[in-house]
């Protein structure tokens, strides 16, 4: 029988965020239960949403009281995480630290920390970064201090993993390439199209500036010219929803292009399965889930070139061009002439054989196993590899090491590991065991923790919540 | 402090002790204790560390004060924070179940003052465990769900005993509240 894991998944990306990474750690985890492992998510706190939670199938998470300061990122305090981290990794008994994102600081702290205590660590990388602009040098050099010690990497792409190994200096045999997975159960093709004339592009993503909101202000209205019969929705939202419905004011295309703000998650394939085409205009893309999701509902997809786009879908589903609005015009032009050759059913089909969560979970367990197989080291071992990082900065990342290290001795005569208490393993069963899992409530008890930090007060009118029920989405109720 | 008859094997660990009360039948009155166990030499050097650093502290970024007062300054933040921990230091903590009447949580500090809080019988709804977290640490606790309040009330205010030692408690005061929703798991015993 497969060895029985006990996972830690950090990352400051989660539910009640919608996006990628959440995706993938929510699904992730759930497949990774039905294997048979322990898996544990810890976040920090998203508004009055902080303690312990359990979702579905008794995913527990950890919403840790910890303000987010800068794009959903925890504030960095290097060693402020590792009284937490160290009492979450003894209770929950876990073997494996599991880091998402790396542009999570929580994922970063808790990876190092996790090292120091001599836990097995996998990080996996969700984005693509520069070289050139100041932020990438910094979060570069962050990120190769991070994976100076890590057991194991994942990327979602070749392209991901390549732009990985060039940033962090990682031996590409650590890498594995594990693309990320969609949930054809739900996103299913119409089952009855209409019979229209019209063809309708979908776009369903955050209008910023990386996702390409720029390049549909000055494809969009092309397209309008050239096709009377083609109209555009538009879902999401975000700083160029401006451009865009300035766009639409400009060129009289209120009847044409349709604006439905912010999606939540749950309405996404009812959106998508109006449409023929979905457009993906990204700048930049490790993966792209959307795309998935699209050709998983039967649509035909139109998108940019970019990073790791090509590898994502089979050529007969996707049309690419590069992230110039003419070679878009162009793309939608053969989009729409190869249209009516396109049977939505089987290429649901097809994404059902080609992309499951759980083939994604068997891969990573694999990933696991390698990391559990890893020899234990001494902080002496594991100093030189970060000794390698740089003149300067190597020293620096050794010092902070040692400082972690020394730390750790303290908490452990502090608060010694025999003090912390296990939990019991009784996630599956919990309400059978006449245990009530309600919100927890924070207390200013630790004068240390309400002296350096916001801690959060529970609503209390939560109270009086009934307890989390299992539901089969991504959604815990109460 | 009245005598108190213990149960035969008190549970304990190297913090708290869990003692049953059984000077009365437990239909009248079920009384539940936990002792602090004595960590007056943490208090003291935590005390005496922090009174260092805040001298220092002092002696270093006020320019008006001189150093030879920093042995003073010490020993009077020294004294002012042991005075501070120890008004607070709990002894002990209560549970005194009265099956008909209600419950009775009482606080016993070390100046010898006694805090106590009687809650009805027909107020309570459920007793709770739950995990709570703070910025820096995570630990179970026994709270009390009332009618007509927001607030979950806490069963121990100051203590932090482990699971093992709450799990008694919580199904005492499942009996009171009539709503134990079965045994728990044998893990948890």
């Amino acid at each position: 029988m497969a060895e029985r894991h006990r996972v830690l998944m950090v990352s400051d990306f989660f539910y009640p965020n919608f996006g990628g990474v959440e995706n993938h750690i929510y699904y992730l985890s759930q497949c990774l239960l039905e294997l048979g492992h322990k898996v544990v998510v810890m976040t920090h706190a998203y508004g009055n949403r902080s303690g312990v939670r359990y979702m579905t199938r008794g995913l527990k998470v950890y919403y840790i009281p910890w303000r987010p300061f800068f794009l959903q990122n925890t504030f960095p305090t290097i060693y402020g995480t590792l009284p937490i981290i160290r009492t979450i990794l003894i209770r929950e008994g876990i073997s494996i630290v599991h880091g998402h994102q790396a542009f999570s600081t929580l994922c970063h702290e808790a990876l190092m920390h996790a090292r120091t205590m001599g836990y097995r660590v996998v990080f996996t990388d969700h984005s693509l970064y520069g070289f050139a602009d100041v932020g990438s040098i910094h979060m570069n050099k962050v990120l190769q201090f991070t994976l100076a010690d890590v057991s194991q990497a994942i990327c979602v792409s070749h392209t991901s993993k390549e732009n990985t190994v060039l940033r962090s200096g990682l031996p590409p045999e650590k890498v594995f390439v594990i693309p990320n997975a969609v949930d054809t159960a739900m996103f299913t093709p119409a089952p009855k199209r209409s019979r229209t004339d019209e063809i309708i592009i979908v776009v369903i993503s955050r209008l910023v500036y990386r996702k390409g909101a720029d390049l549909l202000v000055e494809v969009i209205p092309e397209v309008c010219r050239l096709y009377p019969h083609v109209r555009f929705i538009i879902g999401g939202d975000g700083p160029k929803r401006v451009r865009l419905e300035e766009m639409r004011e400009k060129h009289f295309l209120q009847d044409r292009v349709e604006m439905l703000g912010a999606v939540p998650h749950a309405r996404v394939r009812s959106v998508l399965i109006s449409g023929h085409i979905f457009l993906n205009s990204s700048l930049t893309e490790a993966f792209c889930i959307a795309i998935l999701e699209a050709a998983s509902c039967g649509l035909l997809t139109v998108s940019t070139r970019v990073g790791g786009v090509p590898e994502v879908l089979p050529d007969d589903m996707i049309v690419l061009a590069k992230p110039d609005p003419l070679d878009m015009v162009h793309a939608i032009k053969k989009a729409i002439s190869i249209l009516p050759m396109i049977d939505p059913q089987e290429m649901h089909n097809r994404m059902k054989q080609l992309y499951d969560w759980h083939d994604v979970a068997r891969r990573t367990e694999s990933v696991y196993d390698r990391a559990m197989n890893c020899p234990d080291q001494t902080l002496l071992e594991r100093l030189p590899r970060y000794l390698s990082c740089g003149s300067w900065a190597g020293k620096l990342f050794c010092l902070v090491m040692i400082i972690d290290f020394l730390l750790w001795c303290l908490l452990k005569v502090v608060q010694p590991a025999a003090d912390i208490e296990a939990v019991p393993d009784s996630a599956t069963t919990h309400h059978q065991s006449g245990l009530d899992f309600t919100d927890t409530i924070l207390f200013p008890l630790d004068p240390i923790g309400s002296f350096l930090f916001w801690v959060y007060r529970k609503d209390q009118k939560l109270a009086r919540r009934k307890p989390c029920r299992m539901t089969n989405n991504m959604s815990d109720t109460a | 402090m009245s005598a108190v008859k213990q149960n035969e094997n008190p549970v304990s660990d190297s913090k708290y002790t869990y003692i049953h009360d059984l000077k009365y039948p437990a239909q009248a009155v079920d009384a539940h204790h936990i002792e602090v166990q004595g960590r007056g030499a943490k208090g003291i050097v935590l005390s005496i560390l922090i009174a260092i650093i805040c001298s220092h502290y002092f002696c270093t970024v006020l320019p008006k004060v001189q150093s030879s007062s920093y042995p003073l300054l010490c020993l009077l933040f020294g004294a002012l924070l042991m005075k501070l921990f120890g008004r607070r230091r709990v002894v002990r903590e209560s549970v005194v179940i009265m099956p008909t009447l209600g419950v009775q949580l009482e606080t016993l500090c070390k100046s010898g003052k006694t805090i106590r809080r009687f809650v009805p019988a027909d107020v309570i709804l459920k007793p709770v465990l739950q995990e709570c977290v703070t910025p820096v640490a995570c630990y179970w606790n026994l709270s009390l769900l009332l009618r007509g309040e927001e607030e979950l009330t806490l069963v121990f205010k100051e203590v932090r005993p482990p699971l093992k030692i709450l799990i008694p408690i919580w199904k005492a005061l499942c009996a009171v509240s009539g709503s134990c929703a079965g045994e728990p798991d044998s893990s948890m015993r």
